[in-house]
């Protein structure tokens, strides 16, 4: 809910002008009307109408200034016929009006052009653009006709007013790197791999990873799915990191690297999180030490994800990547308090990106870590990733076994999924709920691709307890459970069924269920806040800890989650860094604070008509090797799009960019 | 297929097909202005908007597949009033200079002005000054671009330059040269072609001629074995003037050409009837032991020289084409066809390729714009055999397999191994792989196993995959074994295989001429080649003959295809069929003798005036025609493998830089002359030589000077020895031992 003085925003009309402000009529949406600790905004305009907080705004003005954003600041415009001169007069002509030298005949040319632009437009930039400036010259029409007419300049034509944009999408808003998808989707449908990269690097520096083994929240928020099929917007990705690749072209950087500024942060940890920032602060020129606990870099991307499903030789291309900016990277390096009260000391700024590699428990009778046969999953993958990918350490044979994983989550796929190919003789996924939540949770191909593999999956079970005999595992007692249906409406509950309970032999039980963070290595004394799920509490804005100069980002501050969301905060938290080193405060740039207020406001419509795509084109899907080819070994299970897969599927995103625009 | 309405009238489209080009297809007019078909569709001028049944908005046609039963609309009064908005937006502040301008008359902006009744300019917004531009050959005026970004795809889709962009800022946007400040391309010319309106034209063109003045003369380009189409305009110089060629066109709606192909194009001779010279021409054949001659023919003077070696009984000289057929009888044996089974349009399809014993991007241009859009649109993945990399190919090439100079032999058995690993070979075949010792030809190639891994690994989902062999494996003295190599791969996997020769009509040549082996004879005629009397149509002749623009007649290219080309500009003295006749073997015209082709070696009996030269309407290629497969013996067997070669100290390489390709080329005006010897600083140091030294160079028994120039995008140590102002045996392997002394001044 936001106090408005008038709005349009996303088709409800509230009018207050004239009314007196206690009677005023509140907005159903997240409006701006705050834009930071210290600026009110006055209007906030964008591609779903106008919100005006304050009767005193120059309305001519701000429709000019959003035109004027679409031509200058844009830099997805410029691509086609009705934007690029279409965009020109509607700016040209306000311009005209609101430098009191307008006509009615120019308020026609605009409404005229303004439909034009509507209907056919490339993008939904130029789709878009026309509608609040069009909400302006209705509801206002008085204001307009009066500069016209008296042939003056409006209100506040020769004031000092900020404006503010940004360009955002509804799939850049659900991703929380905030990647310009609908960029680096054209890069692959005009063919121009290296501007895909480079749209992807601006903000997320894992394109081979997060072209692999992404979640994708965006493809949830895509437009396309309100037609038809959301685009396979993760897929496309890995098409600009695979041309680099395969061409050998030196790294892509999507913007050069500064001199060096004196400056030296410290970040502990060389996972996704700990690389991201590392990337950003170093284009920004301050020298990076990256101090990694294992003897390879790339965190639980490295020794978590298998290889099968992410290539160590592609992810290892990302870390090249990163490499190539100037990082310094000092592996083998267990951070100790001493060592984090040193940094403290000797830089400028310190990350703590260590994730959560400890395993929790199962909670189950007779749970003792040392028994023969109890293996945590993060010890497990570790030991299989380090052979597989390095030959380090040991292979992992399970030749006859059973292994009975407990978890639901992505990292207990990758647990049964390589015990499979380990060669177990059975591999059973124990998990509380159903088959629906584990494809939530993880994806469908994933599940599709286990089962398939030949993991059996019990739904509505847990351990109940641990048999053993002298210290090795022998069998485990299992319950089952039914899901009763929440009369009022609310999740449904989880209900023991008596006598349903069984007993199986085994001989590894491996709990996947979630990890914590270890985080021994931050001084006692610190006193760092903690959240109530043991990791560092930060404000989830800027990412600095309750102690000056230490921040945190990735899984050890928000608990183990997606690569993706380590990624967003590690670059948000860089970019806070890299102000900080030089002033000592905590700022966030324009684009950090319009982006924070779009999440906020959500750019994704669901409800939305889309018109002018033609609908039933459906969505490609990659190739998948077959499972008796794929099961006993590593080679990589998605084979990615097609060229012409790709391109089919490039030529489906609808460009859904928007121009938000704050008036302060 | 899909079926589905335009316009009421049932049609199928292919699968993932566009609305656009189905309609195309089936002669349904859709305007449009961004739109070219050998490139990804970019979207940009909105004019081939549809409607569908049931669907809300304009659909874009050109990037939209045909869906399952949908009715489609392509003209209403709602869609014309926006294409005319459209219209009106392109001609905003457009500059009213037709006038004067190139394009005029045959500009897209122009016609679809007219076709949308625009009267007026409607709409102006207040201009930008935006500076004209010169870019070498190409001139750019921003004011005159409407932005709609053909020449930026081709550019990167089909010639693989990627050399221009937009920048993008809204109205401000222009194009410019892709990270850098002036241009750095291969001045193929290609985004002038595409160009709809006058912003990118020729700046050797440029306001000197209006199109309509303009004759156009079908033909086909003379520097290479692509063969491409391409049309010389010609206009009258004065009243009683000759005429001249004012440009070369082509048809990039589906075909490409390189800057040799569009701007060296006045290699035209000139030359009265000289009476005495062509006594002395015929004296000099009849006394002859043998005539000389080059590839740069028509099939027709081929066939005409082949008659007079008949008559007269006299030999016939020209190492280039019998190089290529001794390599092609050895394929033949092996293949048990005549001819190579690829083709340009097979290597544009693959999605698979390996390219062996070739500078391919400046040996032949057509084969590597036909690799750029297997890169691009297929994603193939192309593997580049050759002891030099080239910068020109790394944004084609998936993997660079360096090998020694010399080991070809070595290298194309290491690579039929891997690719045949699983074929079922014949005893004598599989003892022939047996034999090899892997572990010393990988030591000798510098080829490693693991590279064969990734290159097979890399080809594992490909379907269409293609083998190109180029000039260095045909000039090698191991040619037949590795011929027969390239056959077995084709007839065991699923590879074809495309065979480069060397110029226009090498391949002609070697199917028309019983040719025999070239010695030091003290009377032999040189035709278009060296001798004791020349006929030619360069420059310094005894004789003067019409060069290939002047002349009617065929060749064959790369894809086995008999191409005629026509007279652009008239030649006023004598023919080789004159020649003829003098001897005593009469015809009318040389094209008479074009129904008499050979037809053992696969030509057809089918008249000049009979053989088509354009392309179709979806860009089918119906030039001339095919040639007619020939089935032979095959029984060839492959020899044990030979010790490998070892090449040492500075090495050159014959290689043509970009734009020149042999004597006709050298005497056009437009195209860029470098003869430097370019070395990598690698080479400067092995040859003690600096950037800019004046150095003597000598191979074998040659010895010529050239200043030497420091490439900083070389590597290694051979340097790049141009041979077009030279000329370079043709029997000659391709890299050759040498010696550089500086020359002091």
């Amino acid at each position: 809910m936001s106090k408005v003085y008038f709005s349009t925003w996303n088709g409800e009309l509230i009018n207050n002008i004239s009314k007196p402000e206690d009677e005023w009529e509140e907005s159903a949406y997240n409006l701006p009307a705050q834009y930071d600790d210290h600026r009110d905004s006055k209007a906030f305009i964008g591609w779903d109408g106008v919100a005006l907080f304050d009767k005193n705004v120059d309305v001519i003005r701000l429709a000019m200034e959003y035109a004027a954003q679409y031509q200058e600041y844009s830099e997805a415009c410029g691509r086609c016929a009705p934007g690029r001169w279409g965009g020109q007069i509607l700016y040209d002509q306000l311009d005209k009006i609101a430098r009191g030298e307008g006509s009615i005949a120019d308020m026609d040319h605009l409404k005229e052009i303004g439909k034009s632009m509507k209907v056919t437009s490339k993008c939904e930039i130029g789709k878009t653009v026309p509608n609040p400036i069009l909400d302006l010259m209705t509801y206002f029409e008085d204001t307009f006709m009066e500069c016209i007419n008296e042939q003056k300049k409006s209100k506040h034509y020769d004031d000092e007013i900020g404006y503010i944009a940004k360009i955002t999408s509804p799939c850049s808003d659900a991703c929380p790197a905030d990647v310009d998808i609908p960029g680096y989707i054209e890069g692959v449908r005009d063919l121009r791999m290296d501007n895909s990269l480079k749209a992807t690097r601006q903000t997320m520096p894992l394109a081979h990873v997060c072209g692999r083994v992404c979640p994708h929240p965006c493809e949830d928020a895509c437009r396309r799915s309100n037609l038809d099929e959301p685009i396979s917007i993760m897929s496309l990705k890995r098409l600009g990191a695979d041309w680099e690749t395969d061409h050998k072209f030196d790294f892509f950087h999507p913007k050069e690297k500064k001199p060096s500024n004196g400056k030296r942060v410290a970040i502990i940890g060389a996972g996704p999180a700990g690389l991201t920032a590392a990337y950003y602060l170093a284009a920004d020129g301050v020298e990076i030490d990256v101090y990694e606990e294992l003897p390879v870099l790339g965190g639980e991307v490295a020794v978590g994800v298998p290889e099968y499903r992410m290539p160590i030789d592609k992810y290892n291309q990302d870390i090249e990547c990163v490499k190539d900016m100037g990082v310094n990277f000092i592996i083998n390096f267990k951070v100790k308090p001493d060592d984090m009260r040193k940094f403290e000391e000797e830089y400028d700024a310190v990350m703590v990106a260590t994730g959560t590699r400890i395993s929790k428990k199962v909670r189950c009778d007779n749970e003792n870590p040392e028994l023969d046969g109890y293996w945590s999953s993060i010890e497990m993958l570790d030991q299989i990733n380090l052979w597989d990918k390095y030959g380090i350490g040991s292979p992992v044979d399970l030749t006859g076994k059973t292994v009975v994983c407990v978890g639901g989550g992505f990292t207990s796929m990758d647990v049964v999924r390589c015990s499979i190919r380990a060669g177990a003789k059975k591999v059973i996924m124990i998990y509380r709920r159903d088959e629906k939540t584990i494809i939530r949770n993880t994806t469908y191909e994933e599940y599709h691709e286990a089962v398939e593999e030949g993991v059996e999956f019990i739904f509505h079970s847990a351990v109940n307890k641990i048999i053993d005999e002298d210290g090795v595992i022998k069998s485990l007692d299992f319950d089952m459970f039914e899901l009763v249906p929440d009369p009022d409406g609310g999740r449904a509950k989880l209900v023991l069924i008596e006598g349903a309970g069984f007993n199986m032999e085994v001989d590894y039980l491996i709990p996947a269920v979630s990890q914590s963070a270890d985080l021994k290595l931050l001084p006692q004394e610190w006193e760092l806040d903690m959240t109530s799920w043991g990791t560092i509490q930060t404000n989830g804005k800027d990412y600095m800890t309750s102690r000056k100069g230490i921040f945190a980002a990735g899984d050890c501050e928000y608990g183990p989650m997606t690569i993706v969301n380590a990624v967003g905060q590690a670059r948000r938290a860089a970019s806070v860094m890299s102000r900080y080193i030089h002033t000592g405060e905590i700022t966030l740039s324009d684009d950090e604070i319009m982006e924070d207020h779009l999440k906020k406001l959500k750019v994704y419509n669901k409800k939305e008509k889309i018109t002018g795509w033609m609908p039933g084109v459906l969505r490609q899907h990659s190739e998948v090797i077959d499972v008796d080819i794929r099961k006993t070994n590593n080679k990589e299970v998605n084979l990615g799009f097609t060229q012409e897969e790709a391109m089919s599927e490039a030529e489906r995103c609808m460009r859904c960019y928007y121009i938000a625009m704050v008036a302060t | 297929m899909i079926n589905f309405k335009i316009n009421g009238i049932s049609l199928e489209a292919n699968k993932g097909e566009t609305i656009l080009t189905a309609a195309r297809r089936n002669d349904i007019y859709i305007p449009t202005m961004c739109y070219i078909s050998k490139t990804t569709p970019c979207g940009s001028c909105r004019m081939c908007v549809v409607e569908v049944q049931g669907v809300d908005g304009f659909i874009l046609s050109c990037n939209t597949p045909a869906v399952e039963g949908a009715e489609i609309t392509t003209n209403s009064v709602a869609l014309e009033n926006e294409r005319v908005n459209i219209m009106k937006l392109y001609d905003v502040n457009h500059p009213l200079e037709c006038g004067v301008c190139d394009k005029s008359g045959e500009c897209d902006l122009q016609n679809k002005t007219l076709e949308f009744n625009i009267e007026k300019q409607n709409f102006s917004t207040r201009d930008i000054s935006r500076d004209r531009q010169n870019w070498g050959l190409i001139n750019y005026n921003p004011s005159l671009c409407i932005l709609c970004e053909k020449c930026v795809h081709v550019c990167n889709e089909n010639i693989g330059d990627d050399a221009i962009e937009i920048k993008v800022g809204g109205y401000s946007s222009i194009i410019v040269p892709k990270d850098a400040d002036y241009l750095d391309c291969t001045f193929c010319g290609e985004c002038i072609a595409v160009c709809p309106v006058g912003a990118l034209v020729s700046s050797d063109f440029e306001y000197s001629a209006n199109a309509w003045e303009l004759s156009r003369v079908p033909a086909t380009c003379a520097h290479c074995s692509a063969g491409c189409p391409l049309e010389y305009e010609t206009k009258h110089t004065g009243v009683n003037g000759m005429d001249e060629i004012y440009r070369v066109k082509n048809n990039f709606e589906f075909s490409s050409l390189c800057g040799a192909g569009r701007f060296g194009y006045d290699f035209d001779n000139s030359a009265p009837k000289n009476s005495d010279a062509f006594d002395k021409a015929i004296s000099s054949i009849k006394n002859a032991e043998a005539i000389r001659f080059s590839s740069i023919i028509t099939n027709e003077e081929a066939h005409i020289l082949e008659l007079i070696k008949d008559r007269l009984g006299i030999k016939l000289f020209n190492d280039d084409a019998r190089k290529f057929a001794e390599f092609m009888k050895a394929y033949s044996s092996v293949s048990g066809k005549l001819h190579h089974s690829g083709s340009l349009e097979a290597i544009k399809q693959a999605d698979a390729a390996i390219i062996i014993g070739s500078r391919i991007a400046t040996d032949n241009p057509g084969v590597r714009y036909a690799l750029t859009t297997a890169a691009r649109h297929n994603g193939a993945k192309i593997v580049y055999a050759h002891p030099m990399e080239d910068v020109l190919m790394q944004n084609v090439i998936t993997q660079f397999m360096k090998y020694e100079v010399g080991t070809e032999e070595g290298v194309m058995a290491v690579l039929a191994h891997a690719i045949l690993a699983d074929a079922d070979l014949d005893e004598s075949e599989k003892a022939f792989f047996d034999d090899l010792d892997l572990g010393y030809i990988y030591a000798e190639t510098n080829i490693g196993d693991e590279e064969l891994e990734d290159m097979m690994k890399s080809f594992a989902r490909s379907k269409n995959r293609v083998l190109i062999i180029g000039n260095d494996v045909i000039a090698h003295e191991c040619s037949a074994n590795i011929a027969k190599l390239a056959a077995l791969i084709e007839k065991y996997s699923n590879f074809c295989v495309v065979i480069v020769p060397r110029e226009i009509n090498t391949l002609g040549v070697s199917l028309i001429n019983t040719l025999d082996k070239d010695e030091d004879l003290e009377n032999v005629v040189g035709y278009n080649a060296n001798g004791s009397f020349v006929i030619s149509s360069l420059e310094g002749s005894d004789l003067a003959v019409p060069a290939l623009n002047q002349q009617e007649g065929s060749v064959v290219n790369i894809d086995n295809r008999v191409l005629p080309t026509n007279v652009a500009l008239k030649f006023n003295g004598y023919t080789l069929n004159n020649i003829a006749n003098a001897l005593g073997i009469k015809k009318d015209n040389t094209i008479d003798y074009t129904k008499e082709l050979n037809q053992d070696t696969g030509f057809k009996s089918v008249l000049f005036d009979d053989l088509e030269n354009y392309l179709a309407k979806m860009g089918e290629d119906i030039r001339g025609y095919i040639l007619d497969e020939v089935v032979c013996e095959a029984n060839g067997k492959l020899d044990k493998l030979d010790d490998l070669p070892e090449y040492n100290g500075t090495i050159v390489y014959h290689c043509d830089p970009v734009l020149q390709f042999n004597a006709h080329t050298n005497e056009t005006k437009q195209l860029e002359k470098d003869n430097f010897l370019r070395g990598s600083a690698q080479f400067c140091v092995a040859a003690r030589i600096s950037d800019g030294d004046m150095i003597e160079l000598s191979f074998g028994n040659i010895k010529i000077q050239r200043e030497f120039k420091l490439d900083s995008e070389l590597k290694g140590t051979i340097a790049l020895n141009p041979t077009y102002d030279i000329g370079i045996d043709a029997n000659r392997y391709r890299f050759d031992k040498s010696k550089i002394v500086r020359v002091v001044q």
